[in-house]
């Protein structure tokens, strides 16, 4: 067989272990686009709290706590790192991104503090995963279908939530704040509910993926980010993000396509360490590109700066 | 009406470059009256509005608007009493949302806000009937997000956004001033004439001498945080463009024998 054929047969024979896996961290994508896109809130915490999410999922597991409990639990710890973040960032007037710095430090501590050591099994513990009926527990299929179904039913209340009255103040916070403070929103409340929603989405990524993989780990989050911004960025690309629908339904395509892509990378015999060189390497790019298309030399690099 | 009671506000207290913006202002305005308050750059007007919003926190003074303290209270909470147009057009708006959008955020300015869906059928009905009062053709566009709009349009979009619901008092922030003067003319017009239809309580900052001689039934000259002049009733009916330059030139000699 050559090259092509070898490369297309292990992709092809790996398309549903990287759709279960896309489909679970669709929510750290999600956790990073509704502060970077709905609330222009630049923010890192999803790099903490996704692990977050794992060691809290992971200590209830063992503990003996049910699947859905301990999801619940994980989603309550990273809503409280997110409202943290905002916390920092709107009273002590520190800049977002370093606020996010911050919280996901600390939170390397915190999580190994929660789990007591730097990783944890929890394999053979029940999971969300096992609740499908007619398909044997732990094989993708299963993974698929419920973590499917989850980011369905999120994209809709979502979208949903988002078009009422409420919804509408908090994406007015992110487009004017000034204007949405002179239209009675309380800024404060709905950027902390705001970025502890973006932190509750990233600690469920990690929960499930914790139930997915069989096991915790403390540094399970190390460059999530910027695999969730190359995410976002696909996505983004390919829903456009003109109404309220594209832009939700973005992280959830571009989870989706991104890691085919990696996946697609990895069987035509790219050495995994390569990975986050190549995934940064990515996201600089589509970052530098509107200023290489308006190129007016660096006059033009410096408004997209703000992106 | 509106009170503002020994208004206090120093920036940089106790440094180099001290600046006293309200120096224990005192203005009134009584329900349904129109005000309009001129000054120099630098006189204390923006301050007096931002602290009127509640987006600037005096360190003296009180604020009180129909009889009710305001000056604890931040900016979002005053908004359920008060509207603003802002000088700059980027300000007022949201520019990544419609036009309809902009529409049901001002219109829920002193609502509270449910989990029912936003825009319906009504509503959109409403707001297209309000935005056909200005003749610019935005009730058409009630989908266009507004940064697609010009200067002139977002703001006209801002003053209907700020006189629905007929807020108890209206701030205009020099809201003219940053448009062609065609534009200018059409925004203050259509501020004249729902002003006067829903008899709005007004403050009005300004630049322009002939808007302050042509509108409102008061002008209030500051100078340096304080009132320097008011001009009502008859004096105001008949007060000519050059009498207001005049006042000016006197205050800028006594400027100059004091320095």
């Amino acid at each position: 067989m050559g090259f092509f054929e070898t490369t297309l047969s292990s992709f092809v024979a790996l398309i549903p272990v990287t759709l279960a896996q896309s489909f679970i961290l669709s929510f750290v994508v999600l956790g990073i686009m509704i502060p970077f896109r709905m609330l222009s809130f630049p923010d890192l915490t999803s790099e903490g709290a996704f692990p977050l999410g794992g060691c809290v999922c992971g200590v209830m597991l063992a503990a003996g706590a049910s699947p859905l409990t301990a999801i619940a639990v994980a989603l309550m710890a990273g809503f409280a790192a997110g409202c943290c973040t905002a916390f920092i960032h709107l009273r002590f007037r520190i800049h977002s991104l370093l606020a996010g710095i911050l919280i996901m430090t600390m939170l390397y501590s915190v999580n190994l503090r929660i789990m007591g050591r730097s990783n944890l099994s929890v394999f053979g513990n029940a999971t969300v995963f096992d609740w499908v009926p007619g398909l044997q527990a732990g094989f993708p299929a299963s993974k698929i279908v419920v973590a499917g179904l989850i980011s369905l039913l999120v994209l809709v209340l979502l979208y949903l939530y988002f078009k009422t009255e409420k919804g509408t103040a908090v994406r007015a916070v992110g487009s004017n704040p000034d204007m949405a403070e002179a239209q009675g929103i309380n800024v404060w409340a709905a950027t902390i509910g705001g970025i502890g929603l973006a932190g509750a989405f990233s600690a469920g990524g990690g929960a499930l993926m914790v139930q997915s993989q069989g096991f915790a780990d403390v540094n399970m989050g190390l460059g999530i980010l910027i695999n969730g911004l190359a995410a976002l960025m696909i996505g983004e690309a390919l829903t456009g993000k003109q109404t309220v629908l594209r832009q939700l339904a973005a992280p959830f395509v571009g989870a989706i396509v991104y890691y085919q892509l990696v996946s697609l990378c990895l069987a035509a015999g790219m050495p995994p360490p390569d990975l986050k060189l190549a995934t940064g390497l990515f996201v600089l790019t589509m970052l530098a590109l509107p200023s290489l298309k308006l190129s007016r030399g660096p006059a033009a690099a410096k408004e997209s700066f703000r992106e | 009406m509106l009170e503002i009671q020994s208004a206090r506000k120093v920036f940089y207290k106790g440094q180099a470059d001290e600046k006293v913006a309200l120096d224990g202002l005192n203005m009134s305005l009584k329900t349904g009256e129109f005000g309009v308050v001129i000054g120099s750059n630098g006189a204390g007007k923006s301050s007096m509005l931002n602290a009127i919003s509640g987006s600037l926190v005096l360190d003296t003074g009180k604020i009180l608007i129909n009889g009710d303290d305001v000056t604890p209270m931040p900016v979002h909470k005053r908004a359920a009493r008060l509207a603003r147009v802002f000088q700059d057009p980027m300000r007022g708006t949201a520019a990544s949302m419609t036009v309809a959008e902009n529409m049901l955020l001002a219109d829920l300015r002193a609502k509270k806000r449910t989990l029912r869906p936003g825009l319906n059928a009504a509503r959109l009905a409403a707001y297209k009937e309000r935005l056909s009062v200005l003749g610019l053709g935005l009730e058409n566009r009630l989908n266009t997000k507004v940064e697609l709009l010009s200067g002139g349009q977002r703001q006209s979009l801002s003053l209907i956004m700020a006189v629905g619901g007929s807020p108890e008092l209206l701030l205009l922030d020099e809201h003219t001033a940053a448009l062609d003067p065609r534009t200018a003319d059409i925004v203050m017009q259509a501020t004249i004439r729902t002003v006067e239809a829903l008899k709005l309580t007004t403050l009005m900052v300004t630049h322009n001498m002939q808007h302050a001689v042509d509108f409102g039934d008061r002008v209030v000259m500051l100078d340096a945080g304080k009132v320097r002049l008011e001009i009502a009733g008859d004096e105001k009916t008949n007060v000519t463009v050059t009498d207001l330059i005049g006042h000016f030139s006197v205050k800028t000699d006594r400027m100059l024998l004091a320095s």
